[in-house]
């Protein structure tokens, strides 16, 4: 479980590269056993941001406070982060066991409980054996590293990291490589292995059905800068802001006008919302999930328009609906026939009223 | 420490080793014996003027000999049908490695008076000629040491170039003879300006090939520097001639290089 | 008419190629077959006979050039081999712009013309009042080796995973640790093909050496003089094998490079 203290915390964390400011000013920080993804397209930064918390680069500004110890003079060899990286950098002269004891091996038989070199060598086997299991790799000792798949791979990698009790592990986009099958079942895996061992794990990826499927928390960046951190269900149903609500899930987003308090008016039609505290007349984005449109009688919609096409994506129909002014993406179970006139209605509740960016 | 800085020694070593001569050429092409300023070294390469165009004139021979000998090889070894070429091209390729001193020994060996050449001549009734000491023996020592600078390249980038281009030209209408002037010449243009650089440079700066293959007959730029600085022991005036020959090098590499700017032609490897 | 020919075109294309090889060949068959021939010219053939390479081993001349050369090669070979390894590594870490300064600074000696090289370091050598021999051939030879080195070393530094470096620290290596414990293991195939390339480099070298030595001669040195003075057979045999040689070491460097394009 979370618990509510806080293990690392980044402060005003600034970094540029050649003249390109890539992260501005991000404040931050992550609890101990917390499953936290920082979320976002490619070049937002979020990669960076996890190379300054293993210590592989070092911010212009800000600190990195670990435990509440400022981190910045800790060589990434000092600290108590393991890494799991983009394309697993394994090493390709080492088999599987010497991969994965590599961490070990260079620690003293003290820092391993036992005392002399040969008990060292007999904890390590423990030590790897016992993470082989985990990951589900028994038996691959001797392998050599290109004689393992990449699903294989991703899983010697995390053993290795693991294998050194990190009280964080940082993975850099771990499930890039793999065809969508094997990321569905990692992904279950990964966050049964963090559960079970109880430590925090710092996740990036672009991907957001994975942040969501796996974090307590994410952390969507764009540009570097954060724009909304929250439990993944929070960041779905209430996205702070039009590039959230866009990156994270499908949506409708359009122009309204705050006329007052819970009440919105979009593409000339008043509709009833939940939200107050704008300023009367105020514009503002608003965004409706595709499946929270409702198809309606034509006669009873608050919008009408013309099914332009129907898309059958499995578990629902994805239908577009032109009402003249926009055209909206509809998602349902029904089917209404491309050409038809439907009308569609919006619950109070699934209007999401967004200030406008600066 | 910074990984940037194992690189130090490297720099270090490298400057000490190539720039510091280097500017130390400047130095003594543009000072007298006792260390005074001075352009007479440099107006003294004036009285030299034939031996510098005949050493122009040679590489240029040179470099067309082996344009037009190497450029068809490349070509062959590079086409598709030519399935074991792989190590025939590593056969033609390999000599440019070797000690080029041996090999000009070698063809010495065939041209003397004395030599094979000569006496398979008699044995075909033919009259003995007298090779070394003649331009053609000196330009077939070049080309023979520098062909495969030419060949490499060219190699290079055929072999990059893709089939499916020459079957597309082919698709389209165009001839063996089409294919090969229309699309294939103007696509190995990079390799073609870097092997002329590559037999260009070597050859305009040769001393011993033309001190072997003519028994100091030939006078060529190379000798002339190798003189100054071994034989006359007059280090300026071998600077300001060593200094004259890299400047028009740089002048002929800089005109190449218009026609290939992406250096696609690849180096030496 | 095209596929009608198309053998005739094979042909003409494998005649032609043979006729090349042999021009780059038949000279040093016909060096190497004289080097066994019993007679003193090269006009007859008086029989096979090992005598001229027997000579060779009797002269003190060519044992002492032969020594000389053996020693600075394989210096050469060790000193280039750690500054171009070590450049590399220190290269490919390296911001863009100070990388591209210094790899146009190691193409600098290759396409100086070795004339031109030569001269500038015996230049140097007599400046700094260094007497020319076994000591300046030996750093002429490592500046124009450890570019070679250098070249050979960088193609495998860029084909290795940038985070390797990184996943050694990470796992708690010690920086110059992970140096010996992961980056060399990576590269090792390249800093050994490097290595074999400059010794080659160093045994061929003929045009630098002369320039920049002059009490101590190495073997293309002693060919050179022996040339002017006129052909004599000791001089094919002592060629023919230093072509064995370098053949050798050229076919292992190919063979070694080749596979690693694979």
């Amino acid at each position: 479980m979370v618990q509510d203290t806080r293990l690392i915390e980044l402060k005003g964390i600034s970094k540029s590269f050649d003249d390109t400011q890539v992260l501005h000013s991000i404040d931050l920080y992550i609890r101990k056993c917390e499953f936290i993804t920082l979320l976002g397209p490619s070049g937002c930064g979020k990669t960076t941001l996890l190379r300054i918390i293993g210590g592989f680069e070092t911010p212009d500004e800000g600190q990195v406070l670990f435990e509440g110890a400022d981190m910045a003079n800790v060589p990434p060899y000092r600290r108590r982060i393991n890494t799991v990286f983009q394309k697993y950098a394994l090493f390709s002269h080492l088999n599987v066991f010497d991969n994965i004891a590599f961490g070990l091996n260079l620690k003293t038989p003290e820092a391993l409980g036992v005392k002399t070199r040969r008990q060292k060598r007999e904890e390590i086997a423990r030590r790897v054996g016992r993470m082989l299991k985990l990951v589900k790799m028994e038996g691959y000792e001797k392998r050599s590293i290109d004689q393992l798949s990449g699903g294989q791979q991703q899983r010697i990698a995390i053993a290795r990291a693991l294998v050194n009790e990190p009280e964080v592990l940082l993975l850099d986009e771990p499930l890039g490589a793999l065809d969508l099958k094997l990321r569905k079942e990692m992904q279950v895996e990964l966050k049964a292995m963090q559960q079970q061992l109880g430590i925090t794990f710092i996740y990036v990826t672009h991907d957001q059905e994975e942040a969501l499927t796996m974090s307590d928390t994410v952390v969507v960046l764009n540009g570097g800068r954060i724009q909304q951190i929250g439990e993944p269900k929070r960041i779905y149903d209430e996205p702070k802001n039009a590039f959230v609500a866009d990156f994270i899930g499908e949506s409708n987003i359009l122009s309204g006008i705050m006329r007052e308090d819970c009440l919105v008016e979009m593409l000339g039609v008043e509709f009833q919302c939940v939200d107050e505290g704008f300023a009367k007349d105020e514009p503002v984005d608003v965004v409706v999930r595709p499946e929270d449109v409702m198809i309606v009688g034509e006669d009873v919609g608050m919008l009408t328009g013309t099914v332009e096409s129907v898309i059958f994506k499995g578990v629902h129909y994805e239908m577009m609906v032109n009402t003249g002014a926009m055209r909206w993406k509809v998602h349902s179970t029904t089917m209404q026939p491309a050409g038809s006139r439907v009308g569609m209605s919006i619950v109070p509740f699934n209007i999401h009223i967004m200030r406008k960016e600066a | 420490m910074k990984r940037s800085w194992y690189a130090a020694p490297y720099a270090v070593w490298m400057a000490l080793f190539t720039i510091v001569p280097l500017l130390l050429v400047c130095y003594y092409a543009f000072t007298t014996r006792s260390g005074a300023f001075t352009t007479e070294n440099l107006t003294r390469i004036f009285d030299y003027a034939p031996v510098l165009f005949d050493s122009l004139r040679l590489a240029l021979y040179c470099t067309a000999l082996c344009l037009l000998i190497g450029y068809p090889a490349a070509y062959f070894m590079a086409s598709r049908d030519m399935s074991r070429s792989q190590s025939l091209a590593v056969l033609i390729l390999l000599p440019m490695w070797m000690n080029f001193l041996l090999r000009t020994y070698a063809m010495m060996t065939l041209f003397e008076n004395n030599g094979v050449l000569n006496t398979l001549f008699e044995a075909l009734g033919l009259p003995r000629q007298q090779m070394i000491g003649t331009e053609g023996a000196v330009l077939v020592g070049m080309v023979y040491n520098f062909l495969p600078f030419m060949v490499l390249p060219i190699y290079t980038v055929l072999k990059k170039l893709d089939p499916r281009v020459i079957e597309a030209a082919e698709d389209l209408g165009a001839n063996p003879v089409r294919v090969v002037t229309r699309v294939v010449l103007p696509m190995s243009v990079p390799g073609i300006v870097s092997g002329i650089t590559m037999v260009f440079m070597p050859a305009v700066t040769t001393f011993a090939i033309s001190r072997l293959m003519s028994s100091g007959m030939i006078y060529l730029m190379g000798d002339m520097i190798e003189e100054f600085y071994i034989t006359m022991n007059n280090r300026n005036v071998g600077s300001a001639m060593s200094l004259v020959m890299m400047v028009l090098i740089l002048i002929s590499i800089g005109f190449l290089r218009k026609a290939d700017p992406e250096g696609q032609g690849g180096g030496l490897w | 008419m095209v596929r009608k020919s198309r053998g005739a075109v094979k042909a003409f294309k494998w005649t032609y190629l043979a006729l090349v090889l042999a021009f780059l060949y038949v000279p040093i068959a016909v060096m190497i077959a004289l080097s066994f021939n019993a007679s003193v010219s090269r006009a007859e053939w008086t029989g096979f006979t090992f005598d001229w390479y027997a000579k060779l081993f009797e002269s003190d001349a060519i044992l002492a050039a032969l020594e000389v050369t053996i020693e600075v090669a394989l210096a050469a070979t060790a000193v280039s081999t750690v500054l171009g390894t070590l450049g590399a590594i220190g290269m490919h870490a390296m911001k863009k712009g100070w990388a591209s300064l210094l790899l146009n600074l190691s193409y600098l000696p290759m396409t100086t013309p070795d004339i031109v090289t030569g001269v500038s370091l015996m230049l140097m050598f007599i400046f700094m009042k260094i007497p020319l021999g076994k000591g300046t051939m030996l750093m002429a030879h490592i500046a124009f080796d450890t570019p070679y080195v250098l070249f050979a070393v960088m193609p495998r530094l860029k084909q290795m995973n940038p985070n390797l470096y990184e996943a050694a620290l990470d796992l708690g290596c010690h920086p110059l640790k992970a140096l010996y414990k992961v980056i060399l293991p990576e590269i090792l195939p390249g800093v050994v093909t490097g290595a074999l390339l400059a010794f080659t480099m160093s045994l061929d070298d003929f045009v630098i050496s002369y320039f920049t030595s002059s009490t101590d001669q190495n073997l293309s040195m002693v060919v050179y003089s022996a040339a002017r003075r006129g052909v004599e057979p000791t001089m094919y045999a002592l060629s023919t094998l230093m072509f064995l040689v370098i053949l050798a070491l050229l076919l292992i460097v190919n063979r070694r490079s080749s596979l690693e394009k694979m």
